[in-house]
């Protein structure tokens, strides 16, 4: 009690005397290095125990079942399922009407998986047709069905003044007008949405679920199995990718609450994969006609633009307001929203970005030929600072482009081969905020533990945890255990927006310095060393006057008592920011007898505030131009939308790119940025398919302004069908 | 309710190909008309062959999975896949199930030095074959020498897809030591990473193949 | 899946016994044959076929052999995994279209389990007839949906009333290479070509895309020693780069004489219902010196009578690329 009594106080000396900061970076042991993942074993070996790998006594399997079609009036016959031996449950989901394709009609419970989907498909469905609008054509027609009640457009959001803009276009020495277009892409987590929740009657349930919000899910769950949050625990010990679709309970996870309250035994729902396609989620489509003007010496000089998204029964996303990124003299957006009876988009990885940055990269790289200019050169003109000239410099260096002799207009065939280089550049937030509280925990045997209920996306917050409290306390990243994916343990943010690291990372770093404090003051005694003089390294506790006086980590440990020491850490200002940008560059060959793109190298230089882990940070740089390589040229969801039948939802006819797709890739972090954390993994996503665009252009003169890029739209850019 | 099957009670000896192991009969929907059939056929076969050996409802079957004899009671439509996953005790869940459709290589084991898609076999198929999943490559504290430059280079990131790569390159690997880049992304041309890890698994196996070749494999 | 009874025949009689069954009773779809199972176990899962009995030909000893004989023919087991065909070193050396179109099929692991016999026999990669919920043609429905619909991968040659392209990639250059398939039924063994194996829609049964009987199985295919100075390849257009099924592939064959062409097989995949022989394209190839002028004819000539659907003119290009792009490797070393 005593010792409690006085580690209180001290916790309380030691926020006054707060002088948070991360060591220079030179100074750094574990951090800004390579740091291999301290998961990494676990996951490569299989051990990993992720939601859909949770198998517990007793456990019955669910499936659900999805409407086929856009919009019916359903009817459903459950008995016939009920009949089969084996089945254990049943539920209706959704009756009367229903709204959209995919959306989930009823769930059932069985004995084993194959059992399950017996049950789903001996239900008896009846399905009365409504007229339905899934794309943009059906609901902008002019006897459009009502997808919402007040219609299928929503308000428009302007920015700018149309006026001027228009005026500012009449006099460039230049304009384009064009239509860029991007498809609905689906996030195409490999983990599909699911939950295992263990409920056994009485007053406690533990839900595993694979989720980027750990704490999004008790309160939601308490609901549907009438307890109080309080009384459930979320477990998300291994998630297997979000990517901004995963947050909250979902249909599919408080259907599973309702069969596991019905039956009082654990129940496993995982959404098939082509559950997963219908109902959890996309990236919004976007239809943007842009009109932008520029002055022979390589000024934008005006943007008219009129943007469309496509998010299904919501929304979806377009960035901010104004021209992405590039300063426009004068500029007037348009933005609405058209309505489908298609699943309501989510975020996806920098929700809207991807978007606008394709529309606004092809229009400024067409306008950059249009005046005769390096596409280089007129983006740096027009954009604000000096990061991003750096950073488009790095990567064109990196891609080769002062060789390259296609620098104004697309170059000359060789054998109707040709190579073309583009650019890009993206920007996002990454800042973080209050909402982690994270415990490190020292221990009398020399175990170091941080414990937060936050999750690990794939990104690497375990290791950064981990590798935060060794580097305080001057330990190998190995000596502490990182506990995380609990809702038990300290609270913090979801995951959304890169902002985990930005508000996760300086609460580790306040809980370590805390509790490496705190151990000083403690071994002053011990060591009769004033505590400020104590230094924390190479796995020693040192008089920084007289080294010699020194004790090992294990020796220092023992001089605590049998409850060791424990301290509470919670965001601080000023160990993050906020506001990265990043450039990329792709180089490709065009065979234009074919169409064939083959993506032949991409380079990216991203700046992101203090690098945790440099390997990671990198892995994440190359996973967002991977996953833009892929939108850029494979992705697309295809709705028939006469029969509403889904076409690809599949991951055989929805494509996404494999081995040969992936070219050489080259991810350097802007060390210049000196900054400290900041969340960027978005950004790394953004520019990757305008950059292939322009880099198809660049090579042949193809301009597909309708991604994804497939040889169909290259031939018939090069005016070769039919 | 229990399955109708679990009352038959016979424990035929599962590895041997002439055991006639139907289950209690008319437990599959549409048992009847299938026995219906069979019966049809029986009277066409040749006589002098032997019997045909039919499997309906729940079966008994023994697997040799990484070594092991395991014994499972599965249905003829089980796929390996569920069960590993679902019917092995203890549950070997490092085998992913992503897409079962045998189109993104999650699933990846080894059937007989093969690579194969466990989503796509029928786990009664596979009596007297040697599979090999990744639980029965390296563990934490001895990964095998692939898993380890996996974790070097930094080659998973989520980690839904890796067992099904390693599987995948692990294969390609046993086949040809030697492998270069171009027979590696074959190697591991069917399989899916969404985090886009691809590029840090090339550097991985590549690594392996010449550590191999060094080591005199 | 739907649950079944799987039968494990030993010998090709009984299994061609179970399969008389359902011609007797005029129930095809519900026996069917399981080999690799690569596609059949998809058209399971995603019930488009629901048998209630698989005879699975896998206890079949001897359906698996690759052989070449002292004459140089090729026979192929129907058994024989895609993989053994692919890494087999006679084949690789004697019939390099046959290795590259094996090794083109889908991934590894597919390739691994997948048979000869089941990459003939697979049925079509259409949308529509991989939905459910499309009763189309092929399903026993009235309606092409793909005709009137989104049919970016639908044929532009030899469609109608149903618009598929068969997907053996195995299919247009065993056709190139003259082979032929022997079937085995109630009532014995047929040979035949195997270009007369496959059916286009507006010939045989709307159902099917071959010739084979309700109880007849594809047991071997056979290649005849091809004419000494034989060049070929097979190149497969994939929309992605691996794991795909062709937008276009070329099988081409040609015996050189001197600077010139002596004669030519062209025949293409991912354009028709079945591998659709370039006759004419073959005439504007024989007697010709190879350059770009006859490479060029020769495309115009293979697609002559091309008829295009709403999305899937591009296709005739890309055939006429892919076709140049085939003869220019042929003519190099």
């Amino acid at each position: 009690m005593a010792a409690r009594k006085s580690r209180r106080k001290e916790a309380g000396d030691v926020e006054a005397v707060s002088e948070l900061a991360w060591p220079p970076r030179g100074d750094l042991a574990v951090l800004n290095h390579d740091l291999r993942r301290v998961d990494g074993p676990a996951k490569i070996s299989g051990r990993a125990r992720y939601t859909h790998d949770v198998r517990l006594p007793g456990m019955v399997y669910a499936r659900v079942l999805t409407c086929p079609i856009p919009r019916a009036e359903v009817t459903l016959d459950l008995e016939p399922a009920r009949k089969i031996p084996g089945v254990e449950a049943v539920i209706a989901l959704a009756e009367g009407g229903t709204k959209w394709l995919g959306q989930p009609l009823a769930a059932v419970a069985a004995s084993t998986p194959e059992i399950a989907e017996d049950g789903i498909r001996a239900i008896r469905v009846k399905l009365e047709p409504k007229p339905w609008a899934v794309d943009r054509a059906q609901a902008t027609a002019e006897d459009a069905p009502k997808v919402l009640k007040d219609g299928n457009l929503s308000k428009e959001n302007t920015s700018g003044d149309e006026t001027e803009a228009r005026a500012a276009l009449t006099s460039a020495d230049q304009s384009v007008e064009a239509t860029y277009t991007l498809p609905v892409q689906h996030h195409v987590c490999l983990e599909t949405h699911g939950v295992v929740v263990d409920y056994r009657g009485g007053d406690e349930a533990t839900v595993y679920c694979s989720t980027q919000g750990t704490f999004t899910v008790p309160e939601s769950a308490a609901r549907e199995l009438g307890l109080k949050a309080s009384q459930v625990t979320t477990i998300v010990e291994h998630m297997g990718g979000g990517f901004g679709s995963k947050f909250d309970l979902g249909t599919e996870g408080a259907a599973a609450c309702r069969l596991a309250k019905a039956l009082g035994k654990p129940v496993h729902l995982m959404f098939s994969r082509a559950d997963e396609f219908g109902a959890a989620g996309n990236r919004s489509g976007s239809r943007q006609v842009l009109h932008g003007g520029a002055s022979q010496d390589g000024r934008l000089v005006a943007l008219v633009g009129d943007i469309e998204k496509l998010g299904g029964l919501q929304g979806g996303s377009f960035p901010g307001r104004g021209p992405y990124i590039y300063s426009v003299e004068k500029s007037f957006l348009r933005v609405r929203s058209v309505y489908t009876n298609t699943d309501v988009a989510r975020a996806m990885r920098a929700p809207g970005h991807p978007q606008a940055s394709f529309g606004m990269e092809s229009l400024v790289d067409e306008l950059a030929y249009a005046i005769g200019m390096d596409p280089l050169e007129f983006r740096k003109k027009n954009l604000k600072g000096p990061v991003y000239a750096r950073q488009l410099d790095a990567v064109a260096r990196e891609i080769g482009w002062a060789q390259h002799p296609n620098k104004v207009a697309p170059g000359a065939l060789k054998d109707g081969m040709g190579v073309g280089i583009g650019f890009a550049v993206s920007t996002w937030g990454g800042g973080g905020g209050e909402g982690c509280e994270v415990d490190v925990r020292i221990d009398r045997d020399g175990g170091v533990t941080a414990s937060v209920g936050t999750q690990d996306l794939g990104t690497g917050t375990r290791t950064y945890v981990a590798a935060i409290v060794a580097e305080e306390l001057g330990l190998p990243i190995e000596s502490v255990t990182a506990r995380i994916g609990d809702s038990r343990l300290g609270r913090a943010t979801p995951s959304g927006g890169s902002t985990t690291t930005a508000s996760l990372a300086p609460a580790v770093k306040d809980a370590a310095y805390k509790a490496r404090t705190l151990f000083a003051e403690r071994l002053s005694r011990a060591m009769d060393v004033p505590a400020e003089r104590l230094r924390f390294s190479s796995g020693r506790i040192a008089d920084e006057r007289d080294p010699k006086r020194a004790l090992s980590w294990k020796q220092a440990c023992g001089e605590l008592g049998g409850d060791g020491l424990s301290a509470r850490g919670t965001f601080q200002p000023g160990l993050s920011s906020n506001g990265v940008h990043g450039a990329q560059a792709a180089k490709v060959r065009v065979d234009t007898l074919t169409g064939r793109v083959q993506v032949l190298k991409m380079a990216a230089m991203q700046d992101c505030g203090l690098p945790l882990n440099r390997m990671a940070i990198r892995s994440q740089i190359q996973g967002g131009m991977v996953q833009a390589l892929s939108y850029g040229l494979l992705e697309e969801r295809v709705i028939d939308s006469v029969s509403g039948w889904a076409l690809n939802a599949n991951l055989e006819d929805y494509k996404v790119a494999h081995a040969s797709e992936i070219p050489e890739m080259v991810a350097l972090i802007d060390d210049e940025d000196t900054r400290p954390v900041i969340g960027f993994s978005e950004a790394a996503v953004i520019p990757g398919h305008g950059a292939i665009a322009n880099a198809v252009y660049n090579a042949c003169g193809a301009r597909v302004r309708d991604l994804p890029l497939t040889p169909d739209k290259v031939l018939a850019a090069l005016g070769r069908v039919g | 309710m229990s399955r109708p099957s679990e009352a038959d009670g016979k424990n035929p000896s599962p590895l041997s190909r002439r055991n006639f192991l139907r289950g209690a009969g008319g437990v599959a929907t549409g048992g009847v008309l299938a026995h219906g059939l069979l019966a049809a056929s029986r009277a066409n076969a040749l006589r002098g062959a032997g019997e045909v050996e039919e499997l309906s409802g729940e079966v008994a079957l023994a697997l040799d999975v990484n070594g092991q004899v395991l014994t499972v009671r599965v249905e003829p439509r089980t796929t390996l896949l569920d069960a590993l996953r679902v019917r092995c005790s203890p549950p070997l869940t490092g085998t992913k199930l992503v897409c079962d459709r045998g189109q993104c290589g999650s699933c990846t084991v080894i059937v007989d030095g093969r690579p194969a898609y466990a989503c796509m076999l029928l786990a009664v198929d596979l009596r007297g074959k040697k599979i090999r999943t990744i639980e029965g490559l390296g563990e934490p504290g001895a990964l095998s020498p692939l898993q380890e430059a996996f974790w070097k280079h930094d080659a998973s990131m989520c980690g839904f897809c890796t067992p099904g790569f390693v599987m995948a390159i692990q294969a390609c690997l046993e086949r040809n030591p030697r492998a270069g880049l171009d027979e590696i992304k074959e190697g591991c041309a069917g399989n899916t990473c969404r985090c886009g890890t691809q590029p840090q698994i090339f550097a991985a196996a590549l690594e392996a193949a010449q550590a191999s070749v060094k080591g005199g494999k | 899946m739907k649950a079944f009874t799987l039968a494990n025949p030993s010998t090709l009689d009984q299994a061609i016994g179970i399969l008389a069954a359902r011609r007797e009773r005029g129930a095809h779809g519900r026996v069917q044959v399981l080999a690799g199972g690569q596609d059949l176990l998809t058209e399971m899962k995603e019930h488009l076929a629901e048998p209630e009995v698989l005879v699975n030909l896998k206890g079949i000893g001897g359906l698996d052999r690759i052989e070449i004989d002292a004459a140089g023919a090729l026979s192929i087991g129907a058994l024989a995994t895609l993989s053994a065909l692919e890494e087999n070193e006679g084949v690789r050396a004697r019939f390099p279209i046959l290795h590259e179109a094996a090794r083109s099929i889908g991934s590894p692991q597919i390739r691994s389990v997948g048979t000869v016999g089941g990459n003939l026999c697979q049925r079509p990669r259409c949308w529509y007839y991989r939905s459910e919920h499309a009763k189309c043609l092929k399903k026993g429905g009235t309606e092409c949906f793909s005709y009137g619909g989104l049919n970016k991968y639908n044929a532009i040659l030899g469609g109608g009333p149903s618009y598929i392209v068969h997907p053996s990639d195995l299919a247009p250059a065993l056709v190139a290479l003259d082979a032929q398939v022997v079937l085995r039924g109630s009532a014995g063994e047929r040979t035949l070509a195997l270009e007369r194996f496959f059916t286009l829609p507006s010939e045989g049964s709307i159902l099917r895309e071959n010739v084979l009987a309700d109880d007849e199985l594809l047991v071997r295919v056979i290649v005849p020693a091809p004419a000494p100075g034989m060049r070929s390849t097979y190149l497969k257009f994939k929309e992605r780069g691996s794991f795909d099924f062709a937008l276009v592939a070329v099988a081409l064959a040609l015996w050189p004489d001197g600077g010139k062409i002596a004669r030519a097989r062209l025949v293409l995949g991912g354009v028709a219902p079945v591998p659709w022989r370039c006759a004419g394209a073959e005439t504007a190839l024989a007697a010709k010196t190879m350059d770009e002028s006859v490479w060029k004819a020769a495309g115009e000539a293979a697609l002559q009578g091309a008829e295009p659907l709403g999305h899937n003119a591009y296709k005739v290009p890309l055939a006429k690329g892919l076709i140049f792009r085939a003869l220019q490797s042929l003519s190099r070393a």
